[in-house]
């Protein structure tokens, strides 16, 4: 069966686009209603990472928050080094890794929010294999297993992991993230993937 | 390499599902408002405890704590440091010595060589004792009975240039 692939996500706003750097320069004089705008913009991109990071929405919803108020609070020192929504994601990253290391040993998913289509997708549907012993398991057991190998690899596997093949980041966008070379991302992204892949192995339709 | 390809390809397709998780419709309306909502009434710094302000104003301590709480190793090593140089601190603090020579000459001395000259004199000592010699010379002046009003003030030019000038 051939699966189609899912639909690409919306290309980030580039410092470039119109305003922004406008809008920094506003925000960073105190103007609460430029930084409105600026949280409108990068809000679902924000805290989608976290939330991919976590999975969890309500830790999702407070590091996010936390993040972009902490951004606010340290714009002054933002002096243009890199883009917005770079330094942004940094502080996300920052905040929320910080947090996992906290909190280690806890493993607690929240999937009752996930969108019902999610479980009648066509293209979700045909990733279980029809042969593999684990048929019977359901789209949500899927998507729970899903969740626990991204919980198992280390937050920084984890968050190549996520940037990339969920939010669909390139590799420079990630190394500049991570503060890293583009070496490392990609090493750490193969090393994460051969990790789930063992670890999905059951679940994934054989070739 | 090739079904390895694949088979991650397989596995980036399960990923990019992932985006489907979103929090429920509506969730970002007021996802904004709540963040400038929290700005303006400062809440979270008023959330913050006494140690979490601590950290930011300092935050290599933080950092540290940090640092031994995921390598015990490294708060070992630190510790065995830190009880190394009380040791060494006690034995040093113990040790006899000699008496401690002064690195400098005692004001009494200076003031009491100004005290035994003539008010009138014009002292011009070295640099180094000028102002120690102005401040002992002023000291030692006659007694004044009050503050304001008397008649016996005597009042001595200070020479605060350096000798030579």
């Amino acid at each position: 069966m051939i699966m189609a692939e899912p639909a690409p996500i919306p290309v980030p706003e580039t410092p470039v686009q119109t305003g922004e750097m406008e809008l920094v320069r506003r925000a960073q004089k105190g103007d609460l209603e430029a930084y409105d705008q600026l949280i409108k913009r990068y809000q679902e991109r924000i805290y989608a990472t976290v939330y991919h990071m976590t999975s969890n929405h309500e830790d999702a919803n407070d590091l996010a928050q936390d993040a972009f108020i902490k951004a606010f609070q340290a714009l002054k020192s933002f002096k243009g080094g890199s883009s917005f929504y770079t330094w942004l994601y940094r502080i996300a990253v920052n905040k929320t890794i910080n947090f996992l290391k906290q909190r280690k040993n806890r493993l607690h998913m929240s999937l009752n929010d996930l969108d019902f289509n999610t479980e009648n997708n066509p293209d979700l549907v045909a990733l279980i294999s029809d042969k593999t012993p684990r048929r019977e398991a359901g789209l949500k057991e899927l998507q729970e297993k899903l969740n626990e190998a991204l919980l198992k690899l280390s937050e920084q596997h984890r968050l190549v992991m996520v940037l990339h093949d969920v939010q669909g980041q390139s590799h420079e966008e990630i190394a500049e993230i991570m503060n890293c070379n583009i070496g490392t991302v990609r090493s750490r992204l193969f090393y994460a993937r051969q990790q789930m892949q063992a670890w999905m192995a059951d679940y994934l339709k054989p070739t | 390499m090739n079904d390895n390809e694949n088979n991650f390809g397989l596995l980036r397709r399960l990923l990019a599902h992932k985006r489907q998780e979103t929090p429920p419709p509506g969730y970002f309306n007021s996802f904004s408002g709540q963040i400038i909502a929290r700005i303006r009434a400062g809440e979270d710094q008023e959330m913050q405890t006494d140690a979490e302000r601590y950290f930011s104003e300092a935050p290599w301590l933080l950092k540290l704590l940090q640092a031994f709480e995921l390598k015990p190793a490294f708060a070992g090593a630190f510790a065995s440091a830190l009880s190394l140089l009380l040791v060494f601190g006690i034995i040093y603090a113990e040790r006899p010595d000699s008496a401690p020579q002064p690195l400098f000459q005692t004001s009494d001395q200076s003031a009491g060589s100004f005290a035994a000259a003539s008010p009138s004199a014009v002292v011009q000592p070295s640099i180094s004792s000028d102002i120690t010699a102005s401040n002992s010379a002023a000291s030692s002046l006659q007694p004044v009975a009050s503050l304001f009003g008397s008649q016996n003030v005597l009042v001595q030019p200070v020479n605060l240039s350096p000798a030579g000038n």
